[in-house]
C-alpha cells in the first residue's frame, strides 16, 4: 500500500511536469506581453519583465481596429451559434416525431454531408460565395454555416429519447406543432443545446479558414485572421503581438475555466474538432 | 406525428441551404477542376482531366502528398502513444482534485485559438534567435536548432507543435473510454499480481476497443485537414516546399496562384482520401467490439 502511493505521487509528478509543458507558452505569452520593447531585446527568453509595462495593450487598441475585431467575431459567433442551435432542434425534432414520405433517405443525405471537409468545398464555397455577391460581407460567414449536419444528427437522438406521449398528450390540449416545440421539446434538451451551443461557438470563434478566403478588408476581420495580421503588422514589436494575442485567447479561456465540464463534454461530441 | 406542413416548413429551408453550401460545393468543385479556371479571368477554357494529367508529373504535388502521409502517420501514432499513456495515469489516480486539474490544463491548447497558439510558437518558441526551444537546448549545453528554417527539421517543428495543440483532446476520450471499463477485471488482474504495462496490454487496450478505433480514425481524418499551423508556422509552404501538405497546395494553388482549376483537381484528390478513411472507419464501427 504504501509502494502504490510512493507510485501514485510520482505519477502526480509526471503530470506536472507535461502541465508546466502545455502552460509555457502562454506563460511567456502574458509575460511578454507585459515587457518593454528594449526589455524583450536585452532579455528574451527570460519569462519575467524588469519592467512591467501596459504600452503592448495601448499599441493594440491605439494602432489597430481591435474593438471593432472583436465585434465582428461575436457577430459571428453569436448569430451562427443561435441559428444553428434553431435549425438543428427544428429539424432533429422534426426527424425524431413526424412520419413523413422519404424521412429515412432525407436523413442517409444529411448523414452523408456530414463528413464534407471544408478544406476539399473552400475553392466552390468560395466562388458560390462570390457569384452571391456575399465575398468580403461577414454574411459570408454566417449563412453557409446556419445549418450544421452534425447539430440535426445531434438532436434527432436527444429528442428521440422524450417520451412520444408528451407531445401526444399537448396535441390533445390543442397545442399546435411549434407550441410542443417551445413547450415540450426545447426545455428538455437543455444539456444538449449547450453542449451543441459550445461546439459552435468555439468552432466559429477560433475559425481561420474561412474568413481567410471570405473577406478582405481589415475592419472586417474576425479575431483569428486579425491576429495573424496584427502579427505581420507589428513583427518588430513582441509586447504588441503578445498583448493581441493574449487578448484575443483570454475570453475563451475564462469562459473554459468558467464553465469547463461543459465545454470538454461540448467540444469531444463529436470526436471531430 | 403526422403534419406535412410542418415538416415542409421546417426542412425546406434546411435542405435549400444544405443543397447550396454543402452538396452542391462537391459537385461544383469537381466541375471546376476540368477546367482551366481563373475567377478574375473573362474566358476559361474546357480542359477535360487535363489537370488531374498535370499532377502526375508535378513534383510539389508529389511532395505535397508525401509531406501529408508523413506527418498524419507520424503525429497520430506519437498522439495516440502519448494520449494513451497520459490516461491510463490520469486515470488511476486516487485524487478527484489532481484528475480535474490536469484535464483542465491539458485541454487549453484545445479551445484556445489555434492560430494564436502558432504565432506564440512561431515568434517565441521556435524561433531560432532568443527562442525558448534553444533556450532550453544552450542550458542543455546542445547546439541551437533552425526549427522553421532548416528544411529537414521544420516538419518535425510542426509535429512537435500538433503534438502540444491537441493532446489534449483525446487524453480526454481515451479517459472516458478507460473509466468506463469495469474495474473487476483490474483488481482482480492485481490480485493475480499482474504489473502496469500487463494490465494495460491485456486488460484495459482491448477493452477500450470501440473507443481505440474511433479515436484513431477520427484523428486520422482530421489531420490530413489540418491547416493553420501549416500557413503560420512556415512562411509560404517552407523552403523547397517542406512544408507544403495536401490542403495547403489547395490553398496554395487556389487563392494565391488563382489557378482556381488545378486547386480543384488537387481538392478532389485530398477528398478521395479522406472519403476512404471514412469508409475505412465506418466499417470499422460496425465491428462488434463488445465484451
Amino acid at each position: 500500500m504504501k509502494r502504490r502511493k510512493m507510485m501514485d505521487k510520482a505519477k502526480v509528478a509526471i503530470l506536472l511536469v507535461f502541465a508546466c509543458f502545455v502552460l509555457v507558452p502562454y506563460v511567456w505569452m502574458i509575460m511578454t506581453s507585459l515587457k518593454t520593447s528594449k526589455d524583450y531585446l536585452m532579455h528574451a527568453s527570460s519569462l519575467w519583465p524588469r519592467a512591467w509595462t501596459l504600452d503592448g495593450y495601448r499599441k493594440v487598441f491605439a494602432g489597430s481596429p481591435f474593438i471593432q475585431w472583436f465585434i465582428n467575431s461575436l457577430l459571428v459567433t453569436g448569430s451562427v451559434t443561435t441559428i444553428v442551435i434553431i435549425t438543428s432542434t427544428l429539424s432533429g425534432f422534426v426527424f425524431a416525431k413526424y412520419q413523413f414520405r422519404g424521412k429515412e433517405l432525407w436523413f442517409a443525405v444529411i448523414l452523408a454531408t456530414m463528413m464534407v471537409p471544408s478544406e476539399v468545398t473552400m475553392i466552390p464555397n468560395f466562388l458560390i460565395i462570390l457569384k452571391l455577391g456575399l465575398y468580403n460581407k461577414l454574411a459570408a460567414l454566417i449563412i453557409p454555416k446556419m445549418v450544421r449536419m452534425f447539430g440535426v444528427f445531434l438532436c434527432r437522438q436527444a429528442i428521440e429519447d422524450i417520451p412520444d406521449s408528451l407531445c401526444e398528450a399537448a396535441k390533445m390540449d390543442g397545442a399546435g406543432d411549434f407550441m410542443i416545440y417551445f413547450r415540450i421539446i426545447l426545455p428538455n434538451l437543455k444539456p444538449t443545446i449547450s453542449s451543441l451551443g459550445i461546439f459552435t461557438a468555439l468552432a466559429t470563434w477560433n475559425d481561420y479558414l474561412n474568413p481567410l478566403i471570405m473577406l478582405n478588408d481589415v475592419d472586417r476581420m474576425t479575431l483569428p485572421i486579425a491576429m495573424n495580421y496584427f502579427a505581420n503588422q507589428y513583427v518588430a514589436d513582441m509586447g504588441a503581438t503578445m498583448a493581441a494575442a493574449t487578448l484575443m485567447t483570454l475570453p475563451m479561456l475564462i469562459l473554459f475555466l468558467l464553465f469547463q465540464r461543459r465545454f470538454i463534454e461540448g467540444s469531444t461530441l463529436s470526436g471531430i474538432k | 406525428m403526422k403534419s406535412n406542413k410542418f415538416v415542409v416548413i421546417v426542412l425546406l429551408p434546411i435542405f435549400v441551404l444544405t443543397g447550396i453550401f454543402l452538396i452542391a460545393p462537391l459537385f461544383y468543385g469537381l466541375g471546376v477542376s476540368l477546367f482551366d479556371y481563373n475567377p478574375v479571368r473573362m474566358r476559361n477554357p474546357f480542359i477535360g482531366l487535363e489537370n488531374y494529367r498535370q499532377l502526375l508529373s508535378d513534383a510539389v504535388f508529389k511532395k505535397a502528398v508525401r509531406n501529408t502521409l508523413v506527418f498524419v502517420t507520424v503525429t497520430v501514432a506519437l498522439n495516440i502513444v502519448f494520449t494513451l499513456f497520459i490516461s491510463t495515469i490520469l486515470v488511476d489516480l486516487p485524487w478527484r482534485g489532481w484528475k480535474n486539474f490536469f484535464r483542465t490544463i491539458f485541454f487549453i491548447p484545445c479551445i484556445a485559438p489555434l492560430v494564436t497558439s502558432a504565432v506564440v510558437w512561431n515568434r517565441g518558441i521556435l524561433i531560432t534567435q532568443d527562442g525558448l526551444m534553444n533556450a532550453l537546448l544552450k542550458f542543455l549545453r546542445l547546439p541551437p536548432v533552425n526549427w522553421l528554417g532548416d528544411q529537414k527539421i521544420v516538419m518535425a517543428s510542426i509535429i512537435l507543435f500538433t503534438l502540444w495543440a491537441d493532446f489534449g483532446y483525446n487524453t480526454v476520450l481515451f479517459c472516458s473510454g478507460l473509466e468506463g471499463i469495469p474495474r473487476d477485471f483490474l483488481e482482480a488482474a492485481e490480485m493475480d499480481g499482474a504489473n502496469a504495462l500487463y494490465k494495460f496490454m491485456k486488460i484495459r487496450l482491448p477493452l477500450l476497443g470501440r473507443t481505440f478505433v474511433f479515436v484513431v480514425m477520427m484523428t486520422i481524418i482530421s489531420y490530413f485537414q489540418m491547416m493553420v499551423q501549416f500557413m503560420i508556422l512556415v512562411a509560404k509552404g517552407g523552403v523547397n516546399y517542406s512544408g507544403t501538405t495536401l490542403a495547403y497546395y489547395v490553398y496554395k494553388t487556389g487563392f494565391i496562384d488563382k489557378n482556381m482549376g488545378y486547386a480543384s483537381a488537387v481538392a478532389t484528390i485530398l477528398f478521395i482520401l479522406i472519403f476512404v478513411m471514412s469508409m475505412i472507419q465506418r466499417r470499422l464501427n460496425r465491428v462488434d467490439w463488445e465484451y
